[in-house]
């Protein structure tokens, strides 16, 4: 708790004084890599936000990912996960349909991909969380 | 320029009441009973009431004082600051300077006439919160002498004007005498048991405004009605220890009314042109003894006046001709809805109405209400320019052709008279009864 | 970064609900008995009809003659008010973490009326502060938490703002935004923003005492 507020009041001071750094950060594109998302049952929403480049190799190099079922996960019909099969190929609509009869659809499929890279990014302390880190105007 | 040299008046006056009580004022008794008061007394509404002001001054234009003075000290919620705010602020730790402020301000400075109650968006009562330093004051003993003065008189004789028993009823045989030279076999009856009604009126009306009582007998005989007044306390329904705090006397005076009509087997009360004396019978004195509503029907001059003409029970020669305006009381009209009876009545007798604005429940107080104008003499200048928003209001009835001000209320009158002679509005005052007595087309 | 995040959006969002949630029961009962004990009256005069009556004009816009008079201030505030309790609950941002957390989804806002939304609150708190100081009425009732009040309920506006749009800086203005929004849903018992549960309650009550006992309108 302590170390928290100590660090807010350092964040803050970083922040008035540092905007800058951020912004450069932001700069650096891998234009070869990059990874689109097939957003096809996403779009339909207005408010879909643009989704910056995902440097899919990159991505796993510097996170030392090796396993592609990482994030391509199998879950059985008892909702546990199958060690050594992928999904990669695969939509992630075909699992994640749960909603697919509601209207709310895109906002199901995007919660479930926010909370893949989230997640997983907060259990190591590396890589983006908020939004603007990957929806990038 | 006259708003500035109020402020300053304002603070210079030294009632001899607020000054002489302070001096019994130690840190430790007001601390007592500010404390007593809060805990015992009030509760949630007062809490509620000065815990969820925000603070954004839409009450401001709902106040006379304030429209009147454009002083933010008189914002209803500014008045509130200087007393409950503080006081609940620092616990009842305040300073006797404070509570000559304090008591100057609440006695004074609200007519208690709940307008702002419809400006602010929470319906915050800032009357109530006024009441509650009175009743503060009031356990202090920092009143001012002139209302405290009447509050002794009530206590004393169960009316406000000291008048003595028997002066009572003299004056009620006189009137009788007189009012026989207008109809012959006209009566007072007094102490009539099962009566349909028990006329009561206010002490000041047998003190000074004697014929209004005539008037009244000329009307009821006219209407043919079977009623009485009574020949001992409790025919006085005003009440000012209602506006000092006293609500142990209030009480006292309450049931005492009550208990004359009820004694005397009356099917319900009438009273008089008087809107505070209303006020104290049909919503305040019946709480205080646990009432939810009063114990008998109790009706308002207007409310009967406008009986009398919708049952065609007196007949007029012809209607009033000089263009009138109409004063809407606050205790009657925003206290009891009484706007539109006052309306028909005035359509009834007068030929040219000319209505002020705003009206109705928005009607501009008198400034005199609340027992500010009790408090005599010490204060009456400050009390005429704060109707100033008032005289503005007549002014402009006046130049749409208003001549005579109808005023359905004895405080009223009092507060308009004064406003229209500071000012030089010259209109004509006049009570319903005023007007009916003179229209009136007396039975064979 | 990682850690103020999980802090501020788990443990701490947590105490946040908790305070809101039970501050404001704690506020409601110790009124509610207070007022059983001390104002029994008050339940007397109650009465749902006239306190609807009262509430419908009052929340109505230019519904009564208080807001008539006051034009510029209804408009503002009216405006402030919707846009205060919409955007958050309906902002897309805000529904996708819903759906995150709680697998729960509604109605979002297209970002350009939240965004719109955003900007009438900043503008209007700014009105507001401007009324307090320029006008002498306002001024007069106005005390420090009066500003500090303005402050909380515009910051998370202002930091929502700023991180939708990317400022620079932004990242770190997210964690700002959620702790803003923490402090204002926390300020919310403890302040005199808790009108806005007592509302109903106070015109409920002015409106019953006008209706049905003085017969007259309070609006
Ligand atoms: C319908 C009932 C409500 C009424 C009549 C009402 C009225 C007001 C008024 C008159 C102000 C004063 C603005 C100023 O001058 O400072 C205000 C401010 C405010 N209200 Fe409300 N309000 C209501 C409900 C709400 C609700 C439901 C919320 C919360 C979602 C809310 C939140 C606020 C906030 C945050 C402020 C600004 C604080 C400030 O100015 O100090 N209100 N409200
Ligand atoms: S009750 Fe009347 S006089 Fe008193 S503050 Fe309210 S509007 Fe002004
Ligand atoms: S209008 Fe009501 S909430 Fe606003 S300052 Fe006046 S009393 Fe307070
Ligand atoms: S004296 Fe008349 S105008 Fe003044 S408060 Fe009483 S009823 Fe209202």
């Amino acid at each position: 708790m302590k170390k928290i507020i100590h660090n807010i009041i350092i964040l803050t001071s970083i922040f008035v004084t540092g905007i800058g750094l951020i912004l450069m950060s932001a700069g650096i594109v891998y234009a070869d890599d990059c990874f689109n998302i097939n957003n096809e049952s996403i779009d339909k929403n207005t408010n879909t936000r643009p989704f910056i480049c995902f440097e899919h190799d990159i991505h796993n190099e510097t996170a030392g990912i090796e396993n592609c079922s990482e994030c391509h996960h199998i879950y059985d019909e008892h909702e546990e996960l199958v060690p050594d099969e992928s999904s990669e190929g695969q939509p992630c609509s075909e699992c994640h349909a749960d909603s697919k009869n509601s209207n709310n659809t895109d906002i199901g499929l995007a919660a479930k991909y926010h909370k893949l890279c989230r997640d997983c990014h907060l259990s190591r302390e590396k890589g983006p969380v908020v939004c603007g880190e990957c929806h990038r105007k | 320029m006259t708003e500035a040299k109020s402020v300053t008046e304002t603070k210079k006056t030294e009632d001899q009441g607020i000054l002489k009580g302070l001096e019994q004022l130690t840190p430790e008794k007001i601390e007592s009973v500010i404390q007593q008061v809060l805990s015992d007394e009030t509760g949630a509404r007062l809490k509620v009431y000065v815990e969820t002001c925000v603070h954004c001054g839409m009450c401001s234009k709902g106040c006379h004082f304030f429209l009147s003075l454009n002083d933010p000290r008189y914002s209803p919620a500014g008045k509130v600051k200087q007393t409950l705010w503080e006081i609940m602020r620092k616990k009842g730790k305040v300073s006797p300077e404070f509570i000559k402020q304090a008591a100057t301000i609440a006695y004074t400075q609200c007519n208690m006439c709940k307008r702002c109650a419809m400006y602010c968006p929470f319906g915050l009562d800032v009357a109530y919160v006024m009441s509650v330093m009175r009743r503060i004051c009031h356990k202090l003993g920092v009143v001012p002498l002139y209302i405290q003065d009447t509050a002794h008189s009530h206590s004393v004789t169960m009316n406000q004007m000291w008048v003595k028993d028997d002066e009572w009823i003299d004056t009620l045989m006189w009137q009788e005498e007189e009012a026989q030279d207008a109809m012959e076999n006209l009566r007072i009856p007094l102490d009539k048991e099962g009566a349909d009604i028990f006329y009561s009126v206010i002490g000041p009306e047998p003190k000074f405004r004697a014929q209004l009582i005539f008037q009244a007998a000329v009307i009821m005989n006219a209407a043919g009605e079977n009623w009485t007044m009574p020949s001992m306390p409790g025919w006085d329904n005003s009440d000012m220890c209602m506006f000092t705090g006293d609500y142990e006397m209030m009480e006292r005076l309450k049931r005492r009314h009550f208990e004359s009509a009820l004694n005397l087997r009356a099917k319900r009360i009438v009273m008089g042109e008087c809107g505070h004396a209303f006020r104290s019978v049909y919503d305040v004195g019946n709480r205080a003894l646990g009432w939810r509503m009063p114990p008998i029907e109790v009706v308002h001059a207007i409310e009967y006046y406008n009986e009398l003409f919708e049952n065609n029970k007196i007949k007029i020669k012809k209607k009033f001709e000089q263009p009138v305006t109409l004063h809407d009381p606050c205790n009657i009209s925003r206290g009891r809805g009484l706007h539109e009876m006052a309306r028909n009545i005035v359509n009834a007798t007068c030929e040219n109405f000319i209505e002020m604005t705003p009206n109705r429940e928005h009607n501009y107080c008198c400034s005199a209400g609340g027992g500010v104008i009790n408090c005599g003499p010490p204060f009456k200048n400050a009390r005429v320019e704060s109707g100033k928003q008032k005289a503005k209001q007549l002014f402009a009835a006046k130049a749409k052709g208003a001549e005579v001000v109808i005023a359905p209320c004895h405080n009223c009158h009092g507060g308009l008279e004064d406003i229209i002679h500071h000012y030089g509005v010259e209109m004509e005052l006049k009570f319903f009864g005023d007007i009916i007595y003179e229209i009136l087309e007396l039975p064979e | 970064m990682h850690d103020y995040y999980s802090f501020f959006t788990g443990p701490f969002a947590w105490i946040t609900f908790l305070v809101f949630i039970f501050g404001s029961g704690w506020r409601f009962y110790s009124i509610w008995q207070l007022a059983k004990k001390k104002d029994s009256a008050v339940f007397e005069y109650m009465n749902m009809k006239f306190a609807l009556r009262s509430i419908a004009h009052w929340i109505i816009p230019f519904g009564s003659r208080s807001m008539q008079i006051n034009p510029a201030m209804t408009v503002v505030t009216f405006m402030f008010h919707i846009s205060l309790f919409i955007t958050p609950l309906f902002v897309f941002g805000h529904v996708v973490l819903w759906k995150e957390n709680f697998n729960i989804s509604w109605f979002t806002l297209s970002n350009t009326v939240a965004d719109l939304m955003t900007l009438i609150v900043i503008g209007s708190c700014l009105f507001f502060l401007w009324r307090r100081i320029k006008l002498a009425d306002v001024r007069y009732l106005t005390t420090p938490m009066d500003f500090i009040i303005l402050f909380i309920v515009a910051a998370p506006f202002v930091t929502g703002f700023w991180v939708y749009h990317q400022f620079p800086g932004f990242a770190v203005m997210t964690i700002i935004h959620i702790i803003s929004g923490e402090i204002m849903l926390m300020a919310i018992p403890f302040t005199k923003l808790f009108h806005m549960f007592l509302f109903p309650f106070t015109r409920g009550y002015i409106g019953s005492e006008f209706g049905g006992v003085r017969m007259a309108k309070d609006w």
